[in-house]
């Protein structure tokens, strides 16, 4: 595990938001990102309720532009990133394969004086909030340790989105507590699990496995634990952002006070 | 000990005619890991990869044990996938309770799932690693040089697949293709956990559902997994 990229990420992130005390937002995640990446900047579209997705942030003006073309136009990388799940990382829009894959989009970021487009998705398996793209206007491949920066930075992006959806604002450190832990297969399986039980969506029940985390103050990968075994149901008879939903505790073994064991 | 010249013959043909385009990565090393563990005589094979946090997790194994994704989690800690990764060389243990001091928890954890020797090959691509190969056996004893170099041309298979075939890929297309990988198995876990509740099944038998049905519908692993979450695909437990 390499502590000190996700650390470096977060006190990016941290420090754009103003030093200590403010709680991490998605536009100051987006704004670091882009300043840690030498980037003319970068943007964030995020998908609605019915699927579609908008552009919700920007580091400026001629930035959102960008973003907007690409859906304007219905090609570019970011939409492409979306659509396979994978992230697009072009280092030149002024070659030959990216005039060939998106022929309007390329010629006018590269008038623009956009030469590098980076786009990554905001995303875990069926939770799929949005894309996180970034514009530079050197041309050339992430250098180094800054490919695996800007994933980082993504998985940020998805970590506060979630957060958002619920209203909360957690402190840095829990947020980096739980984004270690959100790789975790269990974590995983149990949002499948909730969604399945809830009749909500993947991301839905992803963001209720952290509030229910944050406010009960169980590490994530132990409440995923409880919601696969049936220790734990998490009743979804309140609607979204109203605070953590009810929890009924169902101790099926009430002899069985499981210690904590946190691995990561 | 050693399968047979033709039978590993076979099974690179087979592997080679999956890498067609538009190939499900997850079902290709599902594949690889079965046949692994039938060539080298071992008892289970899981092939993890290494994120961007380097942090290593089970993408494919030859069979879907719980247990085994346990100890692929356990070994971001500690363990010879990790030593195998960091170092780029293969690790061997011939005996597992040996290892007590070396690796306390992941030694604890995989005797008690009934494994006594392991062996992890790295899964290299010039001068970088994307993961490791992992193979536990019921026996212990090493495996000896011949069928250790069988194993790493198994595991530069996999890495193949990864890079799509592409000998001289770009550094981005391999990120591009290895996160395409993680996040299909992290779809993969979703709908396991959806199907769980769904059928009243746990999850590895959730996995078997969704595998065989891809398998019957000539289907994508990946693209079924999907459908599953998205509540356009309902199976239906089987009563054999």
């Amino acid at each position: 595990m390499d502590h000190d990229r996700s650390a470096r990420v977060w006190g990016a992130i941290r420090a754009a938001s103003g030093g200590n005390g403010a709680a991490p937002s998605l536009a100051y995640a987006v704004s670091a990102c882009a300043q840690a990446l030498s980037a003319a900047g970068a943007g964030l579209a995020m998908a609605r309720d019915d699927g579609l997705l908008e552009p919700v942030l920007a580091t400026g003006p001629e930035i959102g532009e960008l973003d907007e073309l690409q859906f304007e136009l219905g090609e570019g990388p970011s939409r492409d990133a979306v659509v396979t799940s994978t992230p697009v990382l072009e280092p030149d829009l002024t070659g030959l394969e990216a005039g060939r894959r998106w022929p309007a989009f390329a010629a006018a970021a590269a008038d623009r004086g956009i030469r590098g487009v980076f786009a990554l998705p905001v995303a875990a398996g069926a939770a799929k909030v949005g894309v996180l793209t970034v514009y530079r206007r050197v041309p050339g491949p992430l250098a180094g340790d800054l490919l695996a920066d800007a994933l980082v930075f993504a998985d940020a992006v998805f970590v506060l989105a979630l957060d958002h959806r619920q209203g909360i604002s957690a402190d840095l450190d829990e947020v980096i507590e739980a984004a270690f832990t959100a790789r975790r297969a269990e974590v995983h399986q149990a949002a499948g699990r909730l969604a399945a039980q809830q009749q909500i969506s993947v991301t839905d029940a992803l963001a209720r496995l952290r509030a229910h985390a944050y406010s009960s103050g169980i590490s994530l990968h132990k409440v995923a634990v409880d919601v696969m075994s049936d220790h734990l149901r998490l009743d979804g008879d309140r609607p979204l952002g109203k605070g953590p939903p009810r929890i009924t505790p169902r101790p099926a073994h009430p002899e069985q006070a499981e210690k904590e064991e946190e691995e990561d | 000990m050693s399968a047979s010249d033709r039978r590993v013959r076979e099974v690179f043909i087979e592997l080679s005619d999956t890498l067609v385009d538009d190939f499900d990565i997850i079902e290709f090393l599902d594949r690889l890991a079965a046949r692994c563990s039938e060539l080298l005589g071992v008892s289970a094979c899981g092939i993890l990869l290494a994120d961007h946090h380097g942090v290593l997790s089970l993408v494919a194994a030859s069979s879907e044990q719980a247990r085994l994704v346990e100890l692929g989690q356990l070994q971001n800690l500690e363990g010879p996938c990790m030593d195998a990764f960091s170092t780029g060389r293969p690790v061997q243990v011939g005996d597992l309770r040996d290892a007590r001091t070396r690796w306390p928890r992941f030694a604890a954890t995989a005797v008690g799932a009934g494994y006594l020797s392991v062996q992890a090959l790295p899964m290299r691509l010039r001068d970088s690693v994307l993961g490791a190969v992992n193979l536990f056996s019921r026996s212990t004893g090493e495996l000896d040089a011949e069928t250790v170099r069988l194993g790493q041309a198994l595991a530069d298979a996999a890495t193949i697949g990864i890079v799509h075939q592409r000998a001289l890929a770009r550094k981005e297309v391999v990120t591009e293709q290895l996160q395409s990988a993680l996040n299909s198995r992290i779809l993969i876990e979703q709908a396991k956990g959806f199907l769980s509740h769904g059928l009243g099944v746990d999850v590895d038998e959730a996995f078997a559902m969704m595998r065989s049905y891809a398998r019957a519908h000539n289907r994508r692993l990946t693209e079924v997994a999907d459908e599953i979450v998205q509540g356009t695909l309902t199976l239906s437990r089987s009563r054999d």
